[in-house]
């Protein structure tokens, strides 16, 4: 019966005293806040520690949503903040995708993986693969756009950007994943032949 | 200038005008170059709208209630106090000695001409207030005085090792 309630109406519940209404809208959004959360760090572990941090802070500052936009926009923009703020004080490797180094060192990377998993590989593989290649911000963009029901809107939101920058910034960003992935599928067939 | 992909992704995220989708899907359907990108981006569109979330370990929503609950637990009991209790307390306080004030100001004989000899008539409280009220009173006093000063050195001590 709780898994029906609307995440505003889990907000009230949970403003009124009832954690679990908070343990249910944490379940409902986890998966998307981790997505999220890997878009920014490539391991596991600091993606873990991103979307706690989220939902902690969330939970803190649960009385000052006013319900202007949806839960999820707010949370999304949280994560967003959380995640930058977390890649500064680890000072992560963000460097651009133009940047050949980079790539080379990638490139290897995915070589090793690739090679443990040769049979198994489906496009959505070599899909997900070319994301983790894209900076952050085009790799958060590709994901609230496809997978997080965002508007070009609401993403103006979360990201603090005007709602034309949004598609400007989607647009080059489906680019370079494009780019990227047929760059991958093409060293794949090479290392086929 | 809009590129053919651009256009192409106007039209498939349906972003463009009523008129520019019209162009869009009479160029699609006429000129070969445009049916040619135009399926390849809704194919790569398509990719893009299953691809699959990542999912966090099995005991995470358990870990963020557990770490919220841990942090309500370290809650201070000052921050669990009600801020309108206080604020009622302080106002309490500030009407009690504005009235005193005024009375004390109303009742001064400022006709004496020398000011060391103005006479303050203040109201006495001995009939309505017993002496372990009294003791009370400047208790609470002192314990109010000490929580504010409390709370100005802990905003001062988080300010430094901000």
């Amino acid at each position: 019966m709780q898994s029906k309630l609307s995440d505003i109406e889990l907000i009230e519940e949970t403003l009124a005293g009832n954690q679990s209404a908070y343990a249910d809208l944490v379940k409902r959004h986890q998966r998307f806040v981790f997505t999220l959360a890997m878009r920014f760090s490539k391991s596991r572990e600091d993606a873990e520690e991103i979307a706690q941090d989220s939902f902690i802070k969330a939970y803190r500052s649960l009385a000052a949503f006013g319900g202007q936009s949806k839960f999820s926009t707010w949370l999304y923009t949280i994560v967003y903040t959380t995640a930058m703020t977390f890649l500064r004080k680890k000072r992560l490797n963000t460097s651009s995708i133009d940047d050949e180094a980079t790539f080379i060192q990638l490139e290897s990377q995915n070589s090793a993986f690739d090679n443990n998993l040769a049979e198994n590989k489906s496009r959505s593989y070599y899909l997900n693969k070319a994301i983790e290649q894209l900076l952050p911000d085009d790799a958060m963009i590709i994901t609230l756009f496809y997978k997080g029901e965002q508007s070009l809107e609401e993403i103006g939101t979360t990201l603090g950007i005007e709602p034309n920058t949004v598609k400007v910034k989607l647009f080059r960003a489906r680019q370079r994943l494009k780019e990227k992935l047929e760059r991958n599928l093409k060293h794949e067939a090479k290392e086929l032949i | 200038m809009n590129t053919i992909e651009e256009r192409l992704w106007s039209y498939i995220d349906g972003t463009c005008t009523a008129q520019e989708k019209e162009e869009i899907s009479k160029l699609i359907q006429e000129d070969k170059e445009y049916r040619m990108v135009y399926d390849e981006l809704l194919s790569f569109n398509q990719e893009l709208s299953v691809m699959e979330l990542d999912e966090p370990s099995m005991p995470f929503t358990y870990n963020v209630m557990e770490a919220i609950r841990t942090q309500e637990a370290q809650k201070p009991l000052k921050a669990a106090i009600d801020v309108r209790i206080i604020k009622v307390i302080a106002a309490f306080f500030i009407v009690t000695i504005s009235v005193l004030l005024i009375y004390t100001i109303a009742n001064v004989n400022w006709s004496a001409g020398n000011t060391s000899a103005v006479e303050f008539k203040i109201p006495s409280i001995k009939n309505y207030i017993s002496k372990s009220a009294m003791q009370g009173f400047i208790f609470f006093d002192v314990v109010l005085a000490l929580y504010l000063l409390d709370g100005y050195l802990r905003k001062r001590n988080n300010l430094k090792t901000m």
